[in-house]
This record gives C-alpha cells, structure tokens and sequence, in this order.
C-alpha cells in the first residue's frame, strides 16, 4: 500500500528523517513508534506532502507521489488525522465533515456522513457545535470522521491516544478496531505501548530520524529487549 | 425623524464601507496582508464606470465593465504582486502594496487628468423625500446594492460547501489542501470577489457624487483598514458590522461633534476607543 524508499525529509536544512526505508503492506495497522522527536510526524506529514522531501521516494498503491502536491494525495485514497487533530475549529461538526469530503462528489457527504455519525454517535449528538468547543475525545473522534469523508484506503494516524481521558482512548480504539475489520490499511503513531502491541499488526521502531527495529507485534512481544529500551518507558505492556 | 434619517444616512455610508472592506478581510483572512491598494482598485471601478458609461452611453454596460475588469485586476494583483512574496515577511507585502497604491493614483492622474471626471449625462440622482426622511435615490440604490451582494456573499459563505471550504482554508491551509482544496483557486475568488464589491463602491461613489478624482481612495484606503481592525482581522461577519457602525457613528459625530473634530477624525476617535476598549476588535476573540 505504502512504500517509502529511502526517504530524506526535513525543515529547511535540518533533516528529521535520514534514508527512511519503510513498507506498509495492505490491510491491517502498522505503528510507527519511537521517541520524542524520532521523525514520527514528520515521516506522516512528508507522506501527506506537508514536510519537504530531499531525496527517496513515496509509492502508493505504486503511484510515485514524492513531487505531486498535498492536494493531490487524497485522490490516491490517503487520509490523515494529524497530530494535534487541527480540526478547523470555527467550523461546526457537520461543516468539518463537510469539508472532509470536499474532493468527492457533493453527494457522496451524507451517506459518509452518516457514516461517521454511526460510528461515533457522540458526534451526532453534537453536529452543530462548533469543532473548538469539542471535548478532547470528541475533537480526536471528528478528526478521524473528517479523514473517513475523503473514503480513504489508507489512513495515516499520528498520536491516537494523547491527552485523552481513558474512556475516550478505549473509545477511540474501539473505531479503530472496527476499521480494520472493513480492510481499511493504518499507519498508526502511538506512544501507549500497550495499546500498540494490542492494535499493530506490524511495528517499526524509529530512532533519530531512523528506522532501528521493524517486525510483526508477534516479534515484538517477544523481545523483551526490544520493549525495554524502545517501548517501555511509558507503560507496562498488556500481555495477551 | 432626524435619527432615523441620520441612521439612514450613516447606513449608506457604512454600506460603502462594508462593499470596500469585506475584500481587505477576504485578502487578510487569507494571506495575512494588509492590501492596501484595494483602494486603488475602488477608485478603478468608479473611472471605468463613468469612461465607459460616457463613450458608449451604456450605463449598465460600464457597470459589468467595472465589476469584471476591477476584479481581474484584483486577481492580477495577487498572481504578480503577492504571490511572488508570500514567504517575505508581512511588512514586504505591506510595502509592496502601498507603492501600487501610490502608482495607481498616479496612473489615473496621468491617464484621465488631475480635476477628476464626471458622468456626461448626469445620473437623475435627486433627493426623494417621504413621510420626513430624505435620501437621494442613489443612497437608496446603494443600500438595496449592498444588502443584496454581502448577503449573498453571506449565504455563500455560510451555506455552501464552497464557502465552508474557503472558511476551512483561512483557519489552516495546509489541513485544506489535505482534503483537496485548491488553496490557490481559493486566493483567486477572493481577490475576484473582492476587488469586484470594491467596484460596485466606486460605481455608487461615482453616482453619487458624480465625481471620480485620482485619489478618491486615499480616505476610503485607511478607513477600510480601521475597520477590519475592528472588525477582529479576518472575519467577514465582524467587519460587516464594524463597517455599518462606524458609518452611523460618522453620521451622528459629524452633528453633534461636528465643530470639534471632522468625519474622519470621529472614525479615528472611534477606532482608538474600541481598540483601548477591546483590543481585539468588536468581536475578535483571539
Ligand atoms: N516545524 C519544524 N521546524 C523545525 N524542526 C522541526 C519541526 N517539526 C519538527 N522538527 C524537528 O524534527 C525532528 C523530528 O520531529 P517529529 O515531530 O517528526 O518527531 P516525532 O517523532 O513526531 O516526535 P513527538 O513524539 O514529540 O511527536 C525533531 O528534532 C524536531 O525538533
Ligand atoms: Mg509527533
């Protein structure tokens, strides 16, 4: 679904991703984790075309998207909610999900939107609000609706869980679970190392701009190495 | 009677001001650019109006005139003055633009004469009187003009999934493009819109004074500003309102404070009260 070949990509001249090899096959949820200013966002928002791209490559579905711009990006069935949610704030629920479905046919809105609503009633309850009076569970909940209007195949997810109460994290993961049954390919952020292992399919560990560890959830449980020094400073994982 | 005939009054007025100034919000909104030289392009539509109404006779006809050639130039303005200078710092654009303003005035002044232009035929534009109010027709025309455009521009920008998008990219256009929104077709509209509303001001100035001079857009130019000042910087609804306001305020100072301080002075006054008042505009919150 997604292939980055040995992406560089950075701020001017500082590079926060070195020569980033990473395949995200169809179908099911890869996390992309590591530390505080590993590259995470970064690789995400180069992905969506928002961070400059120095050299390597960004295949989807085949389909080379390192020069086209951002707009481009969500006709090749790329989505994002991206770190910090950024909803448009002064809009209401229904207009950002309005806005969400902006590159597909005007009739194509309702039933997405309906969509969205029976995925997170909450939302429903609150479509006229506007998005900046949300609570923070309700904000991430919109910014996942908002990205589920483009009828994305692949959906880039940068820090799920942060700052959330846990009702809205079990909440939040409970949609996620549910659009990974429908085929929906994920590229999760995460820094709930329990809720990685209980989510991800694969995990790719980066460290420095680089990636350091790649392998299945499997793998990864089995390391306890590998969970000590790169995933277990925040949580003790949930073992199944 | 005299209130309300001074409301009237001051809401045509303020219906000037609002036509102007709405396209400095739509820029603001989006670039974060003070356009100065927006003025220069109500002052185009007022000279295109009366050229063209007197070469061919054609009132209606100078009017489309105005409306589409003021707002090319609009979109001109943008794709050969702005664009080139977006990732300058604001005050590079604010320079830019103060100089085409300069320019412009004297563009006109070389191009139509320093002593300003009148309609050959002039418009039948008197002063209609009924149950105690007067207003000249072209007061009244103004007023129904305005209502009619920045509530349609309200309606679009409220209830259209064009204007929901335009609203999505001033808030975060990076986020806008990710959806798929042009953000660049989005600049162009504005500065069409705009600079084209700034016409239909001219036209109507040009009636009702029956008069366009070279530098007819000096006063409007930093008027304009003030009110998207306190209009909160950005918001279409705030300098509506801001517009209105402050020409009813004129409307009233200039009776009642009229030997102390001019038209212009009371906007000012006004200004610097509401800023120390509210130092994000009427309704700016951030
Ligand atoms: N807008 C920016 N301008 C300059 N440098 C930036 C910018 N955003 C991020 N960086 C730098 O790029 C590097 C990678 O940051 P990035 O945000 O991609 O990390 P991250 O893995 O998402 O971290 P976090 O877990 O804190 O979200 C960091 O060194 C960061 O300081
Ligand atoms: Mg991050």
């Amino acid at each position: 679904m997604l292939r980055l070949e040995n992406l560089t990509c950075g701020y001017g001249q500082m590079r926060a991703v070195h020569g980033l090899d990473l395949e995200v096959p169809a179908g099911g949820v890869t996390a992309l984790v590591g530390a505080n200013g590993a590259g995470k966002t970064s690789t995400i928002m180069a992905v969506a075309g928002h961070v400059a791209i120095r050299s390597g490559r960004v295949l989807v579905d085949g389909q080379d998207l390192t020069r086209r711009p951002a707009t481009a990006r969500v006709g090749a069935g790329v989505a994002i909610v991206p770190e910090g949610r950024r909803l448009f704030p002064d809009l209401t629920v229904e207009e950002n999900l309005i806005v969400g479905g902006y590159a597909l046919p005007a009739a194509r809105t309702p039933p997405n939107r309906e969509r969205a609503f029976a995925l997170f009633p909450r939302l429903a309850e609150r479509r006229r609000q506007r998005a900046g009076s949300l609570s923070g569970g309700e904000q991430q909940m919109l910014a996942i609706g908002r990205a589920l209007m483009t009828e994305p195949r692949f959906l880039m997810i940068d820090e799920l869980s942060l700052g959330l109460m846990p009702k809205m994290v079990d909440l939040c993961y409970e949609a996620l679970a549910s659009l990974k049954t429908t085929g929906l390919t994920v590229l999760l952020v995460e820094q709930n190392t329990a809720r990685v292992l209980a989510v991800a399919d694969r995990i790719c560990v980066l460290e420095s701009g680089r990636a350091v560890w790649r392998g299945t959830a499997a793998e990864a449980r089995a390391d306890p190495r590998l969970i000590e020094s790169y995933l277990g400073e925040r949580e003790a994982p949930a073992l199944p | 009677m005299l209130y309300l005939n001074l409301f009237l009054q001051g809401l045509a007025q303020g219906s000037i001001y609002a036509l102007i100034a709405v396209g400095l919000t739509l820029v603001y909104g989006l670039l974060r650019i003070l356009h100065v030289a927006h003025a220069g392009l109500f002052a185009l539509g007022a000279y295109i109006s009366v050229t063209v109404t007197n070469a061919t006779g054609s009132f209606p006809l100078a009017v489309l005139a105005a409306v589409a050639i003021t707002g090319l130039a609009g979109m001109a303005i943008y794709r050969l003055l702005y664009e080139p200078i977006l990732d300058r710092p604001p005050f590079v654009a604010l320079i830019a633009s103060i100089g085409l303003f300069i320019a412009m005035e004297e563009a006109f002044r070389l191009a139509f004469g320093p002593y300003g232009l009148s309609y050959a035929v002039p418009p039948n534009m008197e002063t209609i009187t009924f149950g105690g109010l007067f207003l000249s027709r072209a007061q009244i025309l103004l007023m129904v003009v305005a209502a009619l455009l920045l509530g349609g521009l309200g309606l679009l920008t409220e209830r259209t999934r064009t204007g929901v998008a335009w609203r999505a990219t001033v808030t975060d256009p990076p986020m806008a493009q990710s959806f798929g929104i042009d953000i660049v077709r989005v600049r162009y509209l504005s500065f069409f819109i705009g600079s084209a509303l700034a016409a239909v001001a001219g036209v109507m100035i040009s009636l009702i004074n029956n008069l366009v001079e070279p530098t007819m857009g000096s006063v409007p130019s930093y008027k304009a500003l003030a009110i998207i000042v306190l209009g909160g910087l950005g918001s279409v609804k705030g300098t509506l309102v801001a517009a209105l306001a402050l020409g009813v305020i004129e409307a009233f100072g200039t009776i009642y404070l009229g030997n102390l301080l001019d038209r212009d002075a009371i906007a000012f006054a006004f200004l610097i009260l509401v800023l120390m008042l509210r130092p994000h505009g009427l309704f700016g919150a951030r």
